[in-house]
This record gives structure tokens, C-alpha cells and sequence, in this order.
């Protein structure tokens, strides 16, 4: 089994590779929140440049920079 | 007597292949499970986000993700979502 054809990739992995790119986050509330990933940790505490935060599709706001408290993470995704 | 299998051991055996994840709330997730950690925070590529809601399930696509496992109440291998 340790050899299987597909490489896996952890969530350590992923973060490791969006770092510094543009990703979308989702939080429980719905509410999204594009921008570039500066950092982030283990709790998924997030660090955003350039965030725009959507709420039912249409924008509602722009940052400079915004930190997001994990807890409240849905998801993070890379963003096209 | 057959080993026990742990049942992070069988979502293990879920890597390369799809997945039905249901949160807590009125959501679900299909996708194709690249990882996951302990806290079976998932990695999921090629995604389906279905939520649940008065007209139907709005669906959303999502090419990959990192699924925090803190709302996740059940996983389905193989499953192929709710419609």
C-alpha cells in the first residue's frame, strides 16, 4: 500500500504550495473572501493581501491586508 | 480473525478516489480525496459544493481545496453526492 501510483498530498502539502498565491476562502457564515495567501498556521488562522470579501456573490468590501480567525474557516481554495 | 481496520485506515484506502463529505450544516462536498491530516482536514480536487436549500441544492465547483474537518459529520466513499 506505501507505494501506490497517486501521490498524496496532505494538507500540509497543499498549504505548503498556495502560499503566496490568490486563493478564496469560505467561511461557515457563507461569506467569501478572496486575495493572496501571505501566511497561515495549524489552527488556519489566515493572513490575506489585496481581500475582497463577497457576501452572496456581489462584493461588499475590499482590505489591504485581513486576518481570519480559523475557527471560522470552511474552506480555503486555490484560486484560478 | 480478519485485522481490524481503523477507520482513518479506511478513509486511507479512499485516497485517488471520490468522496461524499456531509457537514453538520445543510452541506456537502463530492470531490476526489488527495489527503487529509488527523484532524481529518481533507484535500479534495475537482469539487462539487452542494448546499441544501428551500428551492433545491445550489452547487458550486471548485477545482481544490483544503476542507477544514471541524464541520464534517460523515463520509461517504465512492458516494456521488445528493442528486
Amino acid at each position: 500500500m506505501a507505494d501506490t501510483v497517486q501521490p498524496k498530498k496532505t494538507p500540509s502539502d497543499f498549504l505548503g504550495a498556495i502560499i503566496g498565491h490568490p486563493v478564496l476562502v469560505k467561511l461557515n457564515s457563507g461569506i467569501i473572501y478572496k486575495g493572496v495567501l501571505a501566511c497561515l498556521d495549524g489552527y488556519m488562522n489566515i493572513a490575506l493581501e489585496q481581500t475582497e470579501e463577497y457576501a452572496n456573490g456581489q462584493l461588499k468590501n475590499k482590505y489591504g491586508d485581513a486576518f481570519i480567525r480559523g475557527n471560522n474557516v470552511l474552506y480555503i481554495s486555490a484560486a484560478e | 480473525m480478519a485485522s481490524q481496520l481503523l477507520p482513518l485506515e479506511l478513509i486511507d484506502k479512499c485516497i485517488g478516489s471520490k468522496i461524499w463529505v456531509l457537514m453538520k450544516s445543510e452541506r456537502e462536498f463530492v470531490g476526489t480525496l488527495s489527503g487529509f491530516d488527523d484532524y481529518v482536514n481533507m484535500v479534495l480536487e475537482n469539487v462539487t459544493e452542494f448546499e441544501r436549500t428551500t428551492e433545491g441544492y445550489a452547487t458550486t465547483q471548485l477545482k481544490q481545496i483544503l476542507l477544514n474537518g471541524n464541520n464534517i459529520s460523515m463520509l461517504v466513499p465512492g458516494g456521488d453526492g445528493p442528486q
